[in-house]
């Protein structure tokens, strides 16, 4: 069979089809009559947008223009993920318009396998009023901060485009997010979403291969966890990682390993500065194990301890830390509703009382709608949606993720 | 009924952080120093202190540096005899330098000569861990020993290979050869083998300790909540080795007054000083010396029941003497893998409730 | 240069006794994670029982009774069955109840082993050095000496062929049998090989027993060559710088570290040792391995380690 109806009729100059609408912060595309008829075709639009969007920079919303546009089935693969890179580098939101009954479908299909909003319009105005409330809110939230709409945000953690790979698995792609002083931020998404290498990263345990991480205003490819302790990251695990050789009082006081200075000589001796520095710290800590109401099982070895407990040293281990950005991976899991009450009211108070950034991965979506200000989705290593946890509750795309893993 | 923590309570954070904050165990102790100090030098026999007390304080006091390192801060390591081996040929060298030396600085200083032999082998341990960890320990053993019999100037030039510590006194008292009194050689390790042990305990009930143990329990979960494994460990290998060296400068000085190579420090003597942190318990100072105690005396008690009273021939004793702490190990490992201190323990426990459990 | 050769051949020779014994370490390590430290006096101990049986040596009392020496074929299936049984004991009367210890007190008892074997060893046999005569060839071979100036030992030789036949014997055993997939559950994850119904106690029984025989097929090798004596249990020392190479639970590991280590160490005994005075070969392979292992920590044949939390 002849496939003349795929075949280019003429080549098409895309750099005259991409302009710059700077007040609306809108990239339009006119891809009115463009045939897709090949991959090569395809290759050299989405070359062009790399090109336009390294000129101009940042990050704008795209309104595509879909009249009369045809795509060959062969180059629809390269198109659809062409597209999802373009989105995620470039793109603030998407809307198109004008596309055919015939691509309108195709589309859906798409947008359901890969997860991103199909958002297809009639006409170009109506595409456009979306983009312009989309915008509206990306304001409110970009500008000011989200805690406070009122004053500008004050970023404590800034992931910047990072994305890390085991070999051939991509762990993280390109996955960029903000986290502000102050605040509580979820981190969701199905198993193996890349939630906890996210934290991993986060923590200097593991090298992104791109990307940079800003905290405090310093900006990072890599460090070593234990100068991310010391720049004042806490942290806790899924998988309760406590020294279970030693007592409760004494897996607390390790959090302390970082204030005390006392050298090895002094140490020795104990009397005199070394113990004036421990009890110094143990006053410290003793204040921390009144907090979690764990007093009874000061001096009881971890490794005794039943499961909820264990957690709750854990989050003392790491308060003991004093850290400016507390990391919890999975605070909650395992717990019954009891329990899980106590722990969510622990992490309210340790961000009201100590004013403690907060950001947690939690798979029970009670919990992270109570807990956080904001939420960030991640699935197979790819930053899907963020935004308050009312809207991410009715994201289409994120409802999909998790029920297209069975949740 | 008379061990008991009842009514004894603690109104400050230091009595709380005592090494025996229960008021029998700190009266315990205290008695048992006072006896090892006042009565046992003038009621023991010469021959008793040489082959008992002498080997078990030293003994002890490797032990307690190898429990630093494995059972604390949970490298494995096998170079144990060699270490020693270090200190005693830093002594010997020192001393020899240097005859006015006091021997106090000489023990001490042949340990920091070794804590930093120990480092330096132990910088392996920031890439490796484990058994590979342990193997590579004996790089350190077999290498070290081979240095003792091949570089001449570490003994003077000695043409027996052997080592011998020249006559020393200690504030005017003989201490070294076969002229010193048992009693004095004595009370100067027992003296040093206190407050080294003391300075132990201190050490891993503070932030080095726990250090040690992070490590050694979560090694992942300790670096992320800010302890450098670099220091942490270096630290554990740095202070077991001069614990270590400093029993073998005293093993050689005081005990012993000659020694060679291998055969004093082979690699039977880093497994024999292993067997007592196990057997005593890891990560317990009173392990380190239930557990030398153990391994000094069975095989005294089982040359005195075999030879002496069923009248077996020495070789036949010997190798049955093999037989029968290799069963004893064993049985020991099945019964209690804790060691004798967590027995220690549990008795005590007991006893607090004894005689009314309920 | 023909010397380096010779240097360089009799280094691999000596490499393949070293992987024989890093071999049954990492029979044992593969299926019950237990660094068996008592592999040397396990060869000597068979090797003892083998020198025994041959010479028809009566058990604990040292005294040689010609009437009972076996001839060789029954001397060495005799002792597969005293090693089979030890292994059936070992398994019944400690690793039972030392099932889910830590790893440092299984080792701790394979040290306990090997006392108890050392002592028991000369408790049936006496402790003189005991010549092992199978009838091997010894001497030159004529063959390489004559055609290419070589001297290569045919006891080496016939240790080269009798490894590698042994080692061929092993890979199809782990690969193609039943058990031998089951050793290899077992080696993955214990509890998973309890769920799915394989026997614990019975592997290592018959692990137990495959180690016992490889220890004494390198108590034959090496007993051969100088003699059955103390020294043959510290051959094991000899295998353990091969296992930090090759990595604790890899067969080929032990093969090629092995050659490595026995070449390598050779060449620094002939070309290094006289520059530092000699007798380097006690520490020279360790530090070989440790080098090595400071450059790639996951060994030889191991994957790089993702660390997770």
């Amino acid at each position: 069979m002849d496939d003349l109806t795929f075949r280019a009729a003429e080549a098409v100059d895309f750099s005259t089809r991409i302009h710059f609408n700077t007040a609306l912060e809108v990239m339009e595309i006119d891809l009115s009559n463009v045939n897709f008829a090949d991959r090569a075709i395809v290759r050299q639009f989405y070359d062009e947008v790399d090109r336009q969007m390294a000129t101009a920079g940042g990050r704008w919303y795209f309104l595509v223009n879909y009249e009369n546009c045809v795509v060959a089935p062969e180059a629809w693969d390269d198109y659809a993920l062409g597209g999802k890179i373009a989105n995620v580098k470039y793109s603030n939101g998407t809307a198109r318009f004008g596309a055919s009954e015939e691509t309108r479908q195709t589309i859906r299909e798409r947008a359901e396998a890969e997860r991103f909003r199909s958002n297809l319009y009639a006409t170009r105005d109506e595409a456009l009023t979306v983009l312009a409330s989309l915008r509206r809110r990306h304001h409110f939230l970009g500008r000011g901060s989200r805690l406070d709409p009122g004053r500008a945000a004050d970023v404590l953690l800034k992931i910047d485009n990072v994305s890390l790979r085991f070999g051939g698995v991509h762990a993280l792609q390109q996955v960029s997010f903000e986290i502000e002083r102050g605040e509580i931020v979820a981190i969701i998404g199905p198993n193996g979403a890349g939630k906890t290498s996210m934290l991993n990263v986060i923590n200097g345990f593991y090298h992104p291969q791109e990307g940079s991480i800003t905290f405090k205003g310093e900006k990072r490819n890599q460090m070593r966890p234990y100068f991310a302790a010391s720049q004042g990251i806490g942290r806790t695990f899924q998988n309760v990682a406590l020294f279970k050789g030693m007592s409760t009082l004494d897996n607390i006081m390790t959090g302390r390993a970082l204030k005390m200075h006392k050298g090895l000589l002094w140490q020795f001796v104990h009397w005199g500065p070394a113990q004036a520095e421990e009890l110094e710290h143990r006053k410290a800590v003793e204040q921390i194990i009144d907090f979690l109401e764990i007093e009874h099982i000061r001096k009881v070895p971890v490794g005794r301890l039943p499961y909820g407990l264990q957690k709750r040293v854990e989050l003392g281990r790491a308060l003991a830390m004093e850290p400016e950005l507390l990391l919890l991976d999975e605070p909650m899991a395992g717990m019954n509703l009891e329990e899980k009450e106590d722990m969510s009211r622990y992490i309210l108070d340790v961000n009201r009382q100590f004013g403690t950034t907060i950001a947690l991965i939690e798979h029970d979506m009670g919990v992270v709608m109570d807990l956080s200000n904001f939420v960030v989705v991640l699935d197979h290593g790819v930053k899907i949606s963020e935004g308050p946890p009312s809207e991410i509750q009715s994201d289409p795309v994120v409802i999909r993720a998790y029920l297209g893993m069975g949740h | 009924m008379f061990y008991r923590e009842v009514g004894q309570f603690k109104s400050s954070y230091a009595a709380d952080q005592a090494i025996f904050p229960i008021a029998q165990d700190r009266w315990f102790v205290i008695g048992v120093l006072l006896i090892a100090f006042l009565v046992v030098p003038f009621f023991v026999t010469d021959y008793t202190l040489n082959a008992v007390y002498l080997p078990f304080l030293i003994f002890g006091l490797a032990s307690l540096g190898l429990n630093i390192l494995t059972g604390y801060c949970g490298q494995l390591s096998f170079g144990t005899g060699a270490f020693m081996g270090v200190g005693a040929y830093s002594a010997f060298k020192l001393t020899t330098a240097m005859p006015e030396l006091n021997l106090i600085i000489v023990f001490l200083a042949a340990g920091l000569i070794t804590a930093v032999v120990g480092m330096l082998f132990g910088l392996p341990s920031l890439r490796i861990k484990g058994f590979y960890l342990a193997v590579a320990t004996l790089a350190a053993q077999f290498f070290l020993v081979w240095l003792f019999y091949k570089w001449d100037w570490l003994r003077n030039y000695s043409a027996t290979g052997q080592i011998t510590v020249p006559p020393r006194r200690f504030f005017g008292v003989l201490m070294t050869g076969q002229a010193a009194a048992p009693a004095a050689k004595y009370v100067l390790t027992l003296a040093m083998v206190t407050v080294l042990a003391l300075g132990a305990k201190n050490l891993v009930r503070g932030r080095y300790g726990r250090s040690w143990m992070a490590i050694r329990d979560m090694d992942v979960a300790a670096e992320l909540i800010g302890i450098r494994p670099l220091i942490a460990k270096l630290s554990a290998f740095g202070v077991s080795s001069f614990y270590v060296g400093v029993a073998g400068a005293m093993m050689f000085v005081v005990w012993l007054g000659a020694a060679e190579g291998g055969d004093t420090f082979g690699i039977q003597n880093s497994f024999l000083v292993l067997f007592m942190i196990i057997i005593g318990g890891l990560g317990t100072i009173l392990g380190s010396f239930l557990g030398a105690a153990f391994l000094v005396l069975m095989p005294i008690a089982l040359k005195t029941v075999m030879v002496d009273a069923l009248g077996l021939s020495a070789v036949f004793a010997k190798h049955l003497e093999y037989v029968l702490m290799g069963l004893l190990i064993i049985f020991f490992l099945i019964l209690e893998p804790h060691g004798l201190a967590r027995l220690w323990q549990i008795a005590k426990e007991k006893l607090r409730l004894w005689p009314f459990p309920y | 240069m023909l010397f380096f050769v010779e240097t360089v051949t009799s280094g691999l020779l000596a490499g393949v006794m070293y992987s024989l014994v890093a071999l049954g370490f990492v029979l044992i390590f593969k299926a019950s994670g237990v660094f068996n430290f008592a592999q040397g006096v396990m060869a000597l101990f068979a090797g003892l029982t083998l020198a025994g049986f041959l010479s028809g040596t009566v058990p604990f009392t040292h005294q040689i009774n010609s009437a009972l020496a076996m001839p060789p074929w029954l001397a060495i299936a005799a002792t597969v069955l005293v090693m089979i049984a030890l292994a059936i004991l070992i398994e019944r009367a400690v690793l039972r109840y030392l099932v889910n210890q830590e790893p440092i007190i299984l080792f701790m008892m394979t040290l306990g082993l090997a006392y108890v074997l050392e002592g028991a060893g000369d408790l049936l046999w006496g402790s003189d050095v005991k010549v092992l005569d199978l009838g091997l060839p010894s001497g030159a071979n004529d063959w390489l000496l004559d055609n290419f100036g070589l001297y290569v030992d045919q006891l080496e030789i016939v240790a080269a062929v009798v490894a590698a036949a042994l080692v061929t014997a092993l890979a199809i055993f782990f690969q193609k049998t039943r058990i031998g997939r089951a050793l290899r559950a077992v080696a993955d994850d214990h509890q998973a090989a309890l769920s799915v119904g394989i026997s614990l106690n019975t592997i290592w029984a018959i692990v137990w027993s495959a180690a016992g025989i490889v220890a004494l097929v390198a108590g034959i090798m090496w007993g051969a060559k100088s003699g059955i004596q103390f020294s043959l249990s510290l051959i094991a020392l000899k295998a353990l710088p091969v296992l930090i190479l090759g990595g604790f639970d890899s067969v080929p590991g032990a093969i090629v570290g092995g050659l490595i280590i026995g070449v390598g160490e050779k060449l620094a005994e002939v070309y290094f040792g006289p520059l530092v005075g000699g007798a380097v070969e006690n520490w020279f392979a360790y530090m070989l391995a440790l080098v090595f292992l400071l450059v790639r920590p996951e060994g030889l044949f191991g994957e790089k380690i993702i660390r997770r939390v």
